[in-house]
């Protein structure tokens, strides 16, 4: 490929672009129709710019008056925070020694199995045993509890990921440190992890990104602002009588915002983390 | 003083056996080759050595201390790998302290010795990079520093050289042979080549099956191979092979391309005879083959000859400058001191006196 015609490489460039634009057409309208008036929403022909940009949605979401529908959405965003952190940082202090053990230890594939086979099980299997489970100990409506269910989510799917991950890592370079003198938390912590970084790094994003899209379980779990997380907020926002599409156009671009901020923070892992698997000793 | 004892080791994976019983001593200061095919359990014994890996049974001891069941950290034993095992995320400093830094030695004594080390090795205008911005006969280097510097009382060497090209292995292989020269250090090393066994060792041990079939010396494992396979393994080209047939009077060779009288072997026996013992000029006492030049490889100082001895082809490293055609009739004079005799059943070396042999 290293000599392309002009026109090949326009063409490339077009289909670039067409590509973009599929993806980006849906985040654009989504970001127009939240600072649109409903005039201009409902207006036929389509307006697909408003007249004037109208931000009172934004300001009605982030109100702090009591008893406001932007009091119980600022509660759904930091609940859904906690939830999707927690769940996040447990999965992978969990995921990273389950992870390097099944990667070192080739008897144990038939452990991966069983991890995937529940990863694959559909969540309305499991709905009624969690929900029991969980008002035995008194978690129902809890951002707990919710993070424990979203943890036995993750967590399976984090350990396959990790697996895959520390699997390029030479085991060499654990035999010479144990050589060199080494304890098992020495060898993790100096030479393994700091190499499994891309992938610890692409495995929160993704884990982060699960739990924080999750409804179903979110929406049986919690019932009031105590925990019920963005996802369950929106789509209250779309159960009263009339819709606001444009409120939850803004619901929805506010929702985007925290997972696109940790996807810009951890980019360049992410990259690093999908493209190279291999460690050059 | 005997530094490494090994007993009786050995170890297998389920029911499959891949050391046999191992005895070995290893003095102060020596240099040990195992050498052997891949799948002979020189690995495997390096592994049990280095306490990656514990012997099924059997019993180790460094200067008569028991490694049976110790740590590979506590048994003061410096490994380098085929694979380097540099820690790719440290500078080559750290990666040759990382032994003395797991051991809380102090910074400034730590980086004293990484500088010794590194300087010995020529690797101290690196200090400050890392492993992937180093060549591949620097971080060869920078391993060994890894291992010097701790001053451990035993080397492993895993095929150290065999990742590297031709040139800098041969390079790479005189550099260790002066470091081994000028630290007295004691080493067992691994490899699959036979040269770099017969140039480094003190003493080799050849492996085949998870048994060492010879301990020697360089020379004698060359000179006075053990067995059949010894000698095969050993040299390039490769040792000749002739049938012998027992006659009343003597042991005839190749279908009567030559005689021995005068010698009878109690039982069938292969004759084994060096490519270089072959000679293109006559010398007192040497029994005379005449053959037919088959083909001509030329090296460079000599050439490999094939000539055809009735049916049997022979080879002989002959002085390149032995004007030579295909087709020729030559006579080859063989010293019969060099004759080696196997059983031709288990291939063990029999000794046959050949001295008072007549030419026929």
């Amino acid at each position: 490929m290293e000599h392309q015609s002009r026109w090949f490489s326009l063409f490339i460039h077009l289909m670039a672009l067409l590509v973009a634009l599929v993806i980006l057409a849906p985040l654009a309208w989504l970001f127009v129709m939240s600072i649109s008036s409903n005039a201009d929403l409902s207006a036929k022909p389509l307006q697909w710019w408003p007249n004037e940009v109208d931000l009172s949605r934004y300001k009605a979401l982030l109100s702090q008056t009591d008893n406001s529908a932007g009091q119980a959405f600022v509660a759904s965003l930091f609940n859904s925070i906690k939830v999707a952190g927690m769940a996040t940082i447990a999965a992978i202090l969990v995921a990273v020694p389950a992870g390097w053990a099944l990667s070192r230890t080739p008897q144990l594939g038939w452990v991966l199995g069983g991890i995937i086979a529940t990863y694959m099980l559909p969540p309305v299997a499991l709905s009624i045993p969690l929900y029991f489970i969980l008002a035995k100990f008194g978690l129902l409506n809890n951002v707990f509890g919710l993070g424990l269910v979203y943890l036995s989510i993750l967590a399976p799917f984090v350990t396959w990921l990790l697996k895959s991950g520390f699997d390029p890592i030479p085991r060499d370079l654990e035999r010479a440190a144990a050589i060199d003198g080494a304890r098992l938390d020495q060898m993790l912590r100096i030479v393994i992890l700091p190499l499994a970084m891309p992938v610890i790094g692409t495995a929160t994003i993704f884990a982060y990104l699960l739990a924080w899209d999750e409804f179903f379980y979110a929406l049986l779990f919690t019932s009031n602002q105590e925990a019920k997380t963005l996802t369950v907020a929106i789509a209250d926002l779309a159960g009263g009588r009339v819709s606001d599409y444009g409120l939850i156009a803004t619901a929805g671009v506010i929702a985007a915002l925290p997972p696109v901020l940790i996807g810009i923070l951890m980019q360049r892992s992410l990259i690093s983390g999908l493209t190279n698997g291999g460690v050059k000793g | 003083m005997s530094t490494l004892e090994l007993r009786e080791i050995h170890k297998s994976y389920g029911s499959f056996a891949t050391l046999k019983g191992i005895n070995l001593d290893l003095e102060s200061g020596e240099f040990l080759v195992l050498l052997g095919a891949s799948g002979c359990g020189k690995s495997t014994l390096l592994s049990l050595i280095s306490g990656l890996s514990d012997p099924t049974s059997g019993e180790m001891t460094l200067n008569g201390k028991t490694l049976n069941g110790v740590h590979p950290k506590d048994r003061d034993i410096a490994m380098v790998f085929q694979s380097y095992a540099l820690y790719p995320n440290l500078s080559v400093a750290r990666n040759i302290g990382f032994g003395l830094e797991m051991r809380g030695v102090d910074r400034s004594s730590r980086e004293a010795a990484v500088l010794e080390a590194a300087k010995v090795l020529q690797v101290d205008h690196l200090l400050d990079r890392k492993p992937a911005d180093l060549s591949g006969g620097q971080r060869q280097r920078v391993a060994i520093g890894r291992a010097l510097v701790r001053k451990p009382q035993l080397f492993l060497f895993d095929e150290p050289l065999s990742n590297l090209d031709a040139k800098l292995r041969m390079e790479m292989r005189s550099e260790l042979k002066r470091l081994h020269q000028m630290l007295g250090v004691t080493v067992v090393y691994v490899t699959h080549d036979q040269i770099e066994a017969m140039t480094l060792a003190s003493r080799i041990a050849v492996m085949r099956e998870g048994c060492i079939e010879q301990l020697g010396t360089p020379a004698e494992i060359y000179n006075r191979p053990a067995s059949r396979f010894v000698a095969e393994f050993m040299g390039s080209p490769p040792i000749n092979i002739l049938d012998t047939h027992q006659l009343p009077d003597g042991l005839e060779i190749a279908q009567g391309a030559s005689f021995l009288s005068g010698l009878s072997a109690s039982q069938p026996v292969v004759l084994g005879v060096r490519p270089e013992a072959l000679k293109p000029t006559p010398f007192e006492g040497a029994l005379q083959w005449q053959g037919v030049v088959d083909l001509i490889e030329l090296t460079g100082p000599e050439q490999i000859v094939s000539v055809m001895l009735n049916d049997t082809r022979v080879t002989a490293t002959l002085p390149a400058d032995l004007a030579l055609t295909i087709g020729q009739e030559i006579t080859l004079f063989v010293d019969p001191n060099r004759l080696l005799f196997f059983d031709a059943q288990d291939g063990q070396r029999i000794d046959l006196c050949a001295r008072q042999t007549a030419v026929a």
